[in-house]
C-alpha cells in the first residue's frame, strides 16, 4: 500500500510538473465540446421552406401566418408549383407546403389531403426534422381550430432536390408516431441528444490518451525496467497509473458537465450523485483502455494513433451518438455491445433527459462495470513483466 | 569460495540471430565483474536474464542461490540495476527522483544515506534541479544513486559509461571500487577496453560468447607472440607499407602508435621492418618493444575466433 | 594548402542565462581531420549545430567552406556531409534505399547515384546485401555505410559526431582507415569522439571547456605543453585547472 502512494505521488508530480499537458488535457475536452455541441446540432435554426398556398381562405392565409411566426424556418410564398418545385430543386427551401385549394371546406367535411408537405430528403436528418416540426406546428394549428378533427398530411420524401418521388409513397404521417419523442424532449433540441455521446466520445479520448501516452513514455526512456526490477507488482503500477489520472479525469467531468449544463442547457432530471458516480466508473474503463493499449504499443506515437484513431470511430460512430443503434444492422448491433460509450451514452440519457429510476439503468451500470472489469483484466494479463 | 552469482550454459537467440551462446560464469563476493565488449556482442541480453527481465532459451543462472526465472520477485526486492541510457524521470528533481527509487523498495534516502553518500556529495548542491536538466556525468551519478539506494545485494550496471567524458568516466570507476569494498559486488558491461583494468576480472564477450574471463592482468600477461610500437609522423603510409609484410600478425593503429603483434620477437622481421621504413618513410620513426594492453589481447582474441 | 574551410571569430551561442557557447576562435583547414573534444555539455553539439548552419549563434561570426552561418545555412548544408552515431540512417529502409533517399537530397542524378551508390557497396563489400534492411546489419557495417553515405556527394568538408561509439576495436579502426581515405581525397573531416586513442588520429584536436576553447594544437604539441604523454592528462589537467 505504501509502495502503491509512493507511486501515485510520483505520477501526480509528473502532471503537475508538465502545465501544459495538463492544460491541453484540460481545454482539448473544453474546445471539443463546444466546437461540436455547436456544429453537430441536428435541428435546424434556418431552413427555408416554400409555401403554395392554392386555397388562399380564411383558414390557410391563417396557417400560413402561423407557419410565418415559427422561429425555426422563414416561409417564401410561391405562386405556383413549378416556382415552388424550382426553389426545391435550386436548394433554395428544404421542403414544400402545399395547402389544397378547397383547405377550409375539406377540413371541415374531414376529408382527405388538404394539404401536402414534399420534402428534400437528400439531407435525411434535415427532411425528417423538418418533418416533425411542421407536423407539430400544423398539428397546433388544427387543434385550435378544429379540436374534433383528425388531421391528414401527405408527406412526400424526394431525393437530391427531384421534386417528382420515383415512387410516390403517399401515406398519412399522423402526429401519433412521433409523440414519444417529443415526450421527452418536447423543444425537439437536438443537443439533448448530441451532448451524451459527446461527453462519452471526449472523456473516452481524453482519459485513453493520457495513460497510453504516460505508460509508453515509461518504456521510451527506459524507467519501466527499472520499474519492472523492483518489488513493485503489476497490479501497483496499474492502479498507481490510474488513480492520478483519474483525479484528472473528474475535473474534466466537471468542466464537461458545467458546459453542458450552463451553455448547452442540458437538463438534470435524475441524480447528481448517480451522474458522477457513472462518470467516474467510465473513466476508469477508458483510462484502463488506454493502459491495456499501451501494454501493446512500443512508443508514445504508436500508442497515441491507436488511442486516438482506434477509439475514436467507434465511440463516435456505435454509441448511438449520431445513428441510432436499432436502425443498424444486427451484427454492428451486437458490436455495439461491447462499446463502453454506448451504456453510458444510455445512462446519460436516462440520468439527464429522463430522469428515470436506477432501475431503468442499473443493467446498463452493470455491463459498464463488467466491461472495465474485463479490460482490466486484459491489462494485467498483457502487462510484461519480462521482455521476449 | 562460495560463488554469488552463478550461471550456466545460458543460450538465447532472437530469430536466426544467437545473443548469447552456451555462457557459463560465476561471480564471487566483493569483486568488480567487467563484461568487455562491442554493441551487440550480446552484454545486453546477458544483463536482462540476470536481472530477471528475460527468459534464457535454456541453461540458468542463479543469484544469492535464487534461481533467475523462478524466483524472480525476490531478485527483484534485492539488487539494484543501472540501465544503460540513465533511466531517470527527466522532469523530476535529482531528489524526487532518488526518493522515487528508494521508496518504491520500501526504504527511504535518509536510511541508506551511507550508500549513497560518497556519490552524492557532488550532486547534493543540485538537488532541487531536474534530472533533465544535468550533464551527462551528473546523470550517471544519480542513476548510480538511484540503483544503490535501496541497499542492494549486487549491482548490475549495463553500460553506465556509454557516451560519458574520459574524466567522467575515471570518477565514476573510483566510485565503484569503493561501492565494492563497502560490500556490494557489481556486475558492469563496458564497450570501452581502456575500463578493463579497472575490474577485478573480465569477460571478453564477442559474437554472443565469452572468449576468455580472468583477471585483466592475467589476460594481459598470456598475450601470445609479442608487440611492437612504430611512431612516425606517416601513419597512414606506414600502416599500408607493414600490412605488406609477411610474418605479422596484425597491424592496428593505436593512439599515436603502430601496434604490429608478432608470433615471436625473432631479429630477422625486425630488421625487415626497419629496412622498409627506412626506404619508404621521409620522416624519423621509431620501433620499440612494448607490453600489450587490453585492447591489443581483444584484438588478438577476435581475430582468433574469427580464424576459427 | 593552409586555407581555412571553418573559421570561427568570437562565436557565442547563449541559452536563456547560460551560455553554451562562450566566445570560441578557430580554424579549421582544408584537408585535415580536425577532433573537437570535450567534456559531456562542454558546448560542442552546440558548436558543431551552429557550424552545420542548424543553429544560429547569438553573436560573433563565422563562416563554413566559405559561406556565412548567420545568412547561408542553405549552402552551407549543400556543401557538408553529417553522420552522428545516434541518427544516421533509416533501419526500416533497404541499403540502397538509403543510398538513394541521401544521394537524391543532394539533387544527384539518377546516373551519378548509381554509379556512387555501386562504388559504396564494393568498397564495404555489401555488393549481396543491396537490398537488405539497414536495422539487420552488424552496428560497425552500419557506422561504415553511414559514413560513406555521409560523403556520397562528395562534400568540401564532413561532421562526424561520435562516429565509432559502442564499434568494436577492429571495425573502429576500419572506420578510421576510411576517415583518412577520405582525408587523402581532399574531404576536411570534422570529428567528435570520447575515445582517447582516437584523438591521436587527428592532425589537430582542441578540447573544449564549459563553453570554451581550452586548447587547441596538434597532438603531439599538446601533450608537449602539458607534460605529459597522453591526451588524458591534457584533458584531466584542463578539468582540473578549471575547478580550481
Amino acid at each position: 500500500m505504501k509502495n502503491l502512494m509512493v507511486f501515485v505521488r510520483k505520477e501526480m508530480l509528473h502532471i503537475l510538473r508538465d502545465p501544459k499537458s495538463l492544460l491541453i488535457m484540460i481545454l482539448l475536452p473544453l474546445v471539443e465540446i463546444l466546437l461540436f455541441g455547436f456544429v453537430l446540432r441536428f435541428e435546424i435554426n434556418s431552413a427555408n421552406i416554400a409555401v403554395y398556398d392554392m386555397a388562399k381562405q380564411t383558414k390557410s392565409i391563417q396557417l400560413v401566418q402561423r407557419l410565418e411566426g415559427g422561429k425555426r424556418f422563414q416561409v417564401i410564398v410561391a405562386n405556383s408549383m413549378p416556382e415552388a418545385e424550382a426553389m426545391l430543386l435550386s436548394g433554395e427551401v428544404k421542403a414544400i407546403l402545399t395547402i389544397g385549394a378547397d383547405f377550409d371546406q375539406k377540413a371541415v367535411a374531414k376529408m382527405e389531403s388538404p394539404l401536402q408537405l414534399l420534402l428534400d430528403a437528400s439531407d435525411p436528418n434535415l427532411a425528417s426534422t423538418l418533418n416533425t416540426y411542421l407536423s407539430a406546428t400544423i398539428n397546433d394549428f388544427w387543434t385550435e381550430n378544429y379540436p374534433q378533427n383528425h388531421l391528414p398530411i401527405i408527406t412526400e420524401l424526394s431525393q437530391n432536390g427531384d421534386p417528382t418521388p420515383t415512387s410516390p409513397s403517399r401515406h398519412l404521417a399522423t402526429s401519433l408516431t412521433i409523440e414519444p419523442m417529443l415526450y421527452y424532449n418536447p423543444l425537439l433540441k437536438s443537443v439533448y441528444a448530441t451532448i451524451p455521446g459527446l461527453i462519452s466520445v471526449v472523456l473516452m479520448l481524453i482519459c485513453a490518451l493520457m495513460t497510453s501516452i504516460s505508460l509508453t513514455r515509461e518504456k521510451e526512456t527506459g524507467t519501466m525496467n527499472v520499474l519492472l526490477i523492483s518489488p513493485l507488482n503489476p497490479l501497483q503500477i496499474i492502479i498507481g497509473k490510474l488513480l492520478p489520472y483519474l483525479l484528472v479525469s473528474m475535473l474534466n467531468v466537471a468542466i464537461i458537465l458545467t458546459l453542458a449544463f450552463t451553455v448547452f442547457g442540458m437538463p438534470l432530471a435524475g441524480s447528481f450523485t448517480m451522474l458522477i458516480l457513472v462518470s467516474l466508473l467510465y473513466c476508469l474503463c477508458a483510462l484502463a483502455l488506454g493502459f491495456l493499449i499501451s501494454t501493446k504499443a512500443k512508443t508514445q506515437q504508436l500508442a497515441m494513433m491507436v488511442s486516438l484513431a482506434g477509439l475514436m470511430l467507434p465511440t463516435t460512430l456505435l454509441s448511438g451518438m449520431i445513428y441510432p443503434i436499432q436502425n443498424m444492422p444486427t451484427w454492428l448491433q451486437n458490436i455495439t455491445l461491447a462499446i463502453p460509450a454506448r451504456w453510458y451514452v444510455s445512462i446519460l440519457k436516462h440520468i439527464m433527459i429522463k430522469g428515470s429510476p436506477i432501475a431503468a439503468y442499473g443493467m446498463d451500470i452493470f455491463v459498464l462495470i463488467f466491461i472495465t472489469g474485463i479490460i482490466i483484466a486484459l491489462s494485467l494479463k498483457s502487462f510484461k513483466i519480462r521482455f521476449r | 569460495m562460495q560463488s554469488f552469482i552463478s550461471a550456466k550454459n545460458l543460450s538465447k537467440s532472437y530469430g536466426d540471430t544467437l545473443a548469447l551462446d552456451d555462457v557459463s560464469f560465476q561471480v564471487y563476493p566483493n569483486e568488480i565483474v567487467g563484461f568487455i565488449g562491442p554493441d551487440g556482442s550480446g552484454k545486453s541480453t546477458l544483463f536482462q536474464i540476470l536481472t530477471t527481465l528475460l527468459i534464457p532459451d535454456s541453461g540458468s543462472a542463479t543469484i544469492a542461490g535464487f534461481d533467475t526465472g523462478r524466483d524472480f520477485p525476490k531478485i527483484r526486492s534485492s539488487i539494484g540495476y543501472m540501465p544503460g541510457r540513465f533511466s531517470l524521470y527527466p522532469d523530476l528533481s535529482v531528489e524526487e527522483n532518488l526518493r522515487f527509487f528508494a521508496n518504491i523498495f520500501g526504504s527511504s534516502i535518509e536510511e541508506n544515506y551511507e550508500m549513497i553518500k560518497g556519490v552524492y556529495t557532488l550532486l547534493a548542491p543540485f538537488a532541487k534541479r531536474k534530472a533533465g536538466a544535468l550533464s551527462g556525468g551528473m546523470k550517471q551519478k544519480l542513476a548510480l544513486c538511484c540503483a544503490l539506494i535501496h541497499k542492494p545485494l549486487v549491482l548490475f550496471l549495463d553500460e553506465p559509461t556509454t557516451g560519458v567524458d574520459a574524466v567522467s568516466r575515471t570518477e565514476f570507476w573510483d566510485n565503484l571500487v569503493q561501492i565494492r569494498d563497502g560490500g556490494i559486488p557489481i556486475v558492469v558491461s563496458t564497450p570501452y577496453m581502456d575500463e578493463a583494468t579497472r575490474c577485478d576480472r573480465v569477460a571478453m564477450i564477442y559474437g554472443g560468447k565469452i572468449m576468455q574471463m580472468d583477471t585483466p592482468e592475467y589476460i594481459i600477461a598470456n598475450y601470445q607472440g609479442s608487440l611492437l610500437a612504430i611512431r612516425t609522423q606517416e601513419r597512414y603510409l606506414a600502416k599500408q607499407l607493414l600490412s605488406q609484410i609477411k610474418g605479422i600478425d596484425s597491424v592496428f593503429t593505436f593512439g599515436d602508435a603502430i601496434h604490429i603483434s608478432l608470433p615471436e620477437r625473432t631479429e630477422p622481421i625486425i630488421d625487415e621492418i626497419d629496412a622498409v621504413l627506412q626506404r619508404e618513410l621521409s620522416s624519423t620513426y621509431s620501433i620499440t618493444e612494448i607490453l600489450p594492453n587490453f585492447e591489443d589481447c581483444f584484438l588478438q582474441f577476435m581475430r582468433q575466433k574469427s580464424h576459427e | 594548402m593552409n586555407d581555412a574551410i571553418i573559421s570561427a571569430n568570437k562565436l557565442t551561442r547563449i541559452f536563456g542565462n547560460f551560455t553554451a557557447v562562450d566566445g570560441i576562435s578557430f580554424e579549421v583547414y582544408k584537408g585535415e581531420v580536425f577532433g573537437f573534444l570535450g567534456a559531456n555539455g562542454a558546448g560542442k553539439t552546440t558548436a558543431m549545430r551552429i557550424l552545420c548552419g542548424l543553429l544560429s549563434p547569438s553573436s560573433g561570426s563565422a563562416s563554413v567552406c566559405g559561406y556565412d552561418v548567420y545568412r547561408q545555412s542553405e549552402q552551407i548544408k549543400m556543401n557538408i556531409g553529417y553522420m552522428s552515431q545516434r541518427f544516421s540512417l533509416f533501419d526500416d529502409l533497404s541499403v540502397w534505399d538509403n543510398i538513394s533517399f541521401y544521394a537524391g537530397i543532394y539533387q544527384m542524378t539518377s546516373a551519378q547515384i548509381k554509379q556512387a551508390g555501386t562504388k559504396i557497396l564494393h568498397e564495404l563489400e555489401l555488393d549481396t546485401y543491396k537490398r537488405r534492411l539497414v536495422g539487420s546489419l552488424p552496428l560497425g557495417w552500419k557506422q561504415k555505410l553511414a559514413f560513406a553515405i555521409a560523403i556520397i556527394h562528395r562534400p568540401q568538408l564532413v561532421f562526424l559526431d561520435e562516429p565509432t561509439g559502442g564499434v568494436d576495436p577492429i571495425t573502429r579502426r576500419a572506420f578510421w582507415d576510411m576517415i583518412y581515405q577520405a582525408a587523402a581525397e581532399g574531404i576536411t573531416v570534422f570529428v567528435t569522439t570520447h575515445y582517447l586513442d582516437e584523438a591521436e588520429y587527428c592532425d589537430r584536436i582542441s578540447i573544449m571547456v564549459k563553453g570554451k576553447i581550452g586548447a587547441l594544437g596538434t597532438p603531439k604539441e599538446l601533450k608537449a605543453a602539458y607534460h605529459t604523454d597522453s591526451i588524458y592528462n591534457v584533458i584531466l589537467s584542463l578539468a582540473r585547472g578549471d575547478e580550481s
